[in-house]
């Protein structure tokens, strides 16, 4: 049993809004969760359900204004991050904890070498000399991957290929051993071959090092690999939540389990893959009710008139479905 | 390296001839004749003129006066149809004379603009960025004269800063620190206002560049790996917004020889850009050319400049 010590990370409540034109855009409605120690949590959805804005409202990345924490809370470690000052601040980012962002051809300055870059982040948090850091940046590139660090760690990184340069990323945030990792669609970027290699370091990793990863993705081939844990996300809610073994075996949102029909598996050779009808609402001008009414499949009268809340299935299966709610136990329905 | 350094060089010789038989012909084409220049004058009987065409060869055809006029150059015996002065010596002198004012101008608009500049990008649409926007624009669609005669005014009567020319009359007499002094006081006015119209326009720039870079992924991963603010602007932002700026940095060498030909003509300096202005108006062709060609030499050598420091600052570029 885990004790609440356990808890990295634990984020109540968050809401996120952007001011611009228009009515404001609810990008982050109210969303819990929470990361224990060295487990994965993956966060699905499409794009623009909020979950990048959610990750970057933990390392207080997001531009504020034009963003604005509207209501809730961010704990790392029990210390609640929106009210450390700035220098507590960035003594958590990097060092408690670091993140992987999405583009890695962008994601590193072009201008420095990657050593400098690794380095410049363990001095930065740890009073080391430059020859340390050097070494355990040779460490770290080893540690990654990288073949002959002691060469590649001069080079710039226009030098190094997309992959190598997620790695080099993974290096970086890796350096001062943080307890969590953060990593925003760390893959998505790159070929598919070169994806599973980066899952697959990012695993051993995390078993070495054991850390805790809060992993985003919009695809759940990917969540199936890595995750113990799943948060769904919707239009900025999250839509249901539960581990791995229940999302993939009993995934009761209907949002859920369109993804899983769309998701392409060895028995649907040859038929044409499901896809959901509709895209995500805009963040300004979510539907009244459930936000997925307009493309649900069993939607109901009720659905759109009331926002749902969580329904409890049982062993923190959550689900933000009270129709499935209702349903469950008398057959489920299926969808095509 | 090398080859680019060769392959560069070539280019910039063969652009150079071309240039020179361009500004000859445009030169050549202008109305108005060296031998015409003031025809109501009883002087100018037809005798004269005709020697003049022939003493300063403008009888013969177009490629020979072309081929003399170089010849003369570069052996350095070109001289003035005004005075008959060796024009690379009036050059000189004149040269000197803007030097001061190029280089207290140059220093003032570049180590103001990039302070100003870079503090508006990081407190964007703060108070800061607003008053240096709105000053910016108030000192750029303000024409020079006459904001320099308002500054005149200002200065002369409530400072009592000596203005026109580069030195008060009779002030050589003088013991040397106050006619060393009486020659900054000369230089401020002049040099300030040639820097603030620059100011204005490189601070905007400065601040375009920098904002699109602090909107760049890598700044935010700089902000992420716990980066102190000065270090993520200073050190992450400011090396990448500054990279155009090297291109700039060359072109700022053809400015030796511009001068400028407002501000030295309000305040009566005797500097290249009235030397220019002059020669036009006289139709002095020696005098013309000679700035034009360096001018050209300048601006080919200031682009070689900026390709070299650009291979210094960007690892990503490799000059082969």
């Amino acid at each position: 049993m885990q004790t609440s010590n356990d808890i990295v990370l634990s984020v109540e409540n968050l809401q996120v809004h952007f001011h611009g034109e228009g009515p404001v855009a609810k990008a982050v409605d109210g969303i819990d969760y929470q990361i224990r120690g060295q487990q994965t949590v993956c966060i699905v959805g499409e794009s623009g359900c909020g979950k990048t804005v959610t990750a970057l409202a933990v390392m207080g990345l997001l531009p504020q204004p034009p963003a604005q924490i509207a209501a809730g809370a961010i704990y790392f470690r029990g210390q609640s991050l929106l009210e450390m000052s700035p220098a507590e601040l960035r003594a958590v980012r990097g060092r408690g904890i670091a993140m992987v962002f999405q583009e890695p051809m962008t994601s590193l300055n072009p201008v420095f070498t990657i050593g400098d870059q690794i380095s410049e982040m363990i001095r930065t948090h740890e009073p080391v000399s430059a020859s340390d850091a050097a070494r355990r940046v040779l460490q770290l590139l080893d540690d990654v991957g990288i073949p002959d660090p002691a060469r590649r760690i001069k080079d710039y990184p226009h030098q190094l290929s997309g992959g190598q340069r997620q790695r080099v990323m993974i290096a970086m945030a890796l350096a001062c051993e943080p307890d969590l990792i953060i990593a925003d669609e760390p893959t998505t970027a790159l070929d598919v071959t070169v994806q599973a290699q980066i899952l697959k370091l990012l695993r051993d990793l995390q078993a070495r090092k054991k850390m805790a990863i809060q992993y985003i993705t919009h695809d759940l081939g990917v969540v199936a690999a890595i995750a113990d844990q799943v948060y769904v996300m919707y239009a900025g809610v999250i839509a249901e939540q539960g581990t791995t073994d229940h999302i993939f075996k009993n995934a009761a949102h209907p949002y859920t389990r369109a993804l899983l029909a769309a998701l392409p598996t060895r028995n649907k050779r040859g038929l044409r893959l499901y896809s959901i009808p509709g895209s995500v609402p805009h963040p300004a001008y979510k539907p009244k009710g459930c936000p997925f009414h307009p493309r649900c499949e069993l939607r109901q009268p009720s659905c759109m008139e009331d926002f749902p809340q969580l329904c409890d299935f049982g062993k923190g299966h959550l689900v933000r479905c009270p129709i499935t709610f209702a349903d469950r136990g008398a057959g489920k329905q299926r969808l095509t | 390296m090398l080859s680019f350094l060769g392959r560069s060089l070539i280019q910039k010789l063969v652009t150079l001839f071309f240039v020179s038989v361009v500004s000859f012909l445009v030169i050549k084409l202008a109305p108005g004749q060296p031998s015409q220049i003031d025809p109501l004058n009883p002087k100018f009987t037809p005798e004269i003129v005709e020697r003049i065409r022939k003493v300063y060869h403008l009888d013969q055809p177009l490629h020979v006066q072309y081929l003399l006029y170089y010849k003369d150059l570069f052996t350095g015996k070109v001289v003035s149809w005004r005075d008959e002065r060796p024009v690379l010596g009036k050059i000189w002198e004149r040269f000197l004379n803007s030097l001061p004012l190029f280089i207290v101008g140059t220093l003032l608009t570049w180590t103001f603009s990039f302070p100003v500049g870079i503090r508006s990008a990081i407190h964007r649409d703060g108070w800061y960025d607003k008053s240096t926007t709105l000053i910016s624009y108030f000192l750029i669609s303000i024409p020079g004269f006459f904001f320099a005669y308002i500054l005149i005014i200002l200065v002369v009567t409530k400072l009592n800063v000596p203005v026109i020319d580069m030195q008060t009359f009779g002030v050589t007499s003088a013991s040397p620190l106050v006619h060393f002094m009486d020659r900054l006081w000369h230089l401020v006015l002049p040099s300030v206002l040639g820097a603030t119209g620059g100011i204005a326009v490189l601070s905007r720039y400065v601040r375009s560049q920098m904002l699109e870079i602090i909107g760049q992924d890598y700044v935010r991963t700089a902000k992420a790996k716990g980066l102190d603010e000065d270090r993520v602007y200073y050190r992450h932002a400011l090396r990448n917004a500054l990279l155009p700026f090297v291109t700039m940095f060359g072109m700022i060498l053809p400015g030796l020889i511009g001068g400028s030909v407002i501000i030295e003509s309000i305040f009566s300096w005797p500097g290249m850009g009235r030397l220019a202005y002059e020669a036009i108006l006289g139709r002095d062709y020696p005098v013309i050319l000679t700035i034009n060609f360096i001018s050209a030499v300048l601006v080919l050598a200031g682009t070689l400049v900026s390709d070299l420091l650009y291979m210094v600052v960007d690892p990503r570029i490799r000059l082969e």
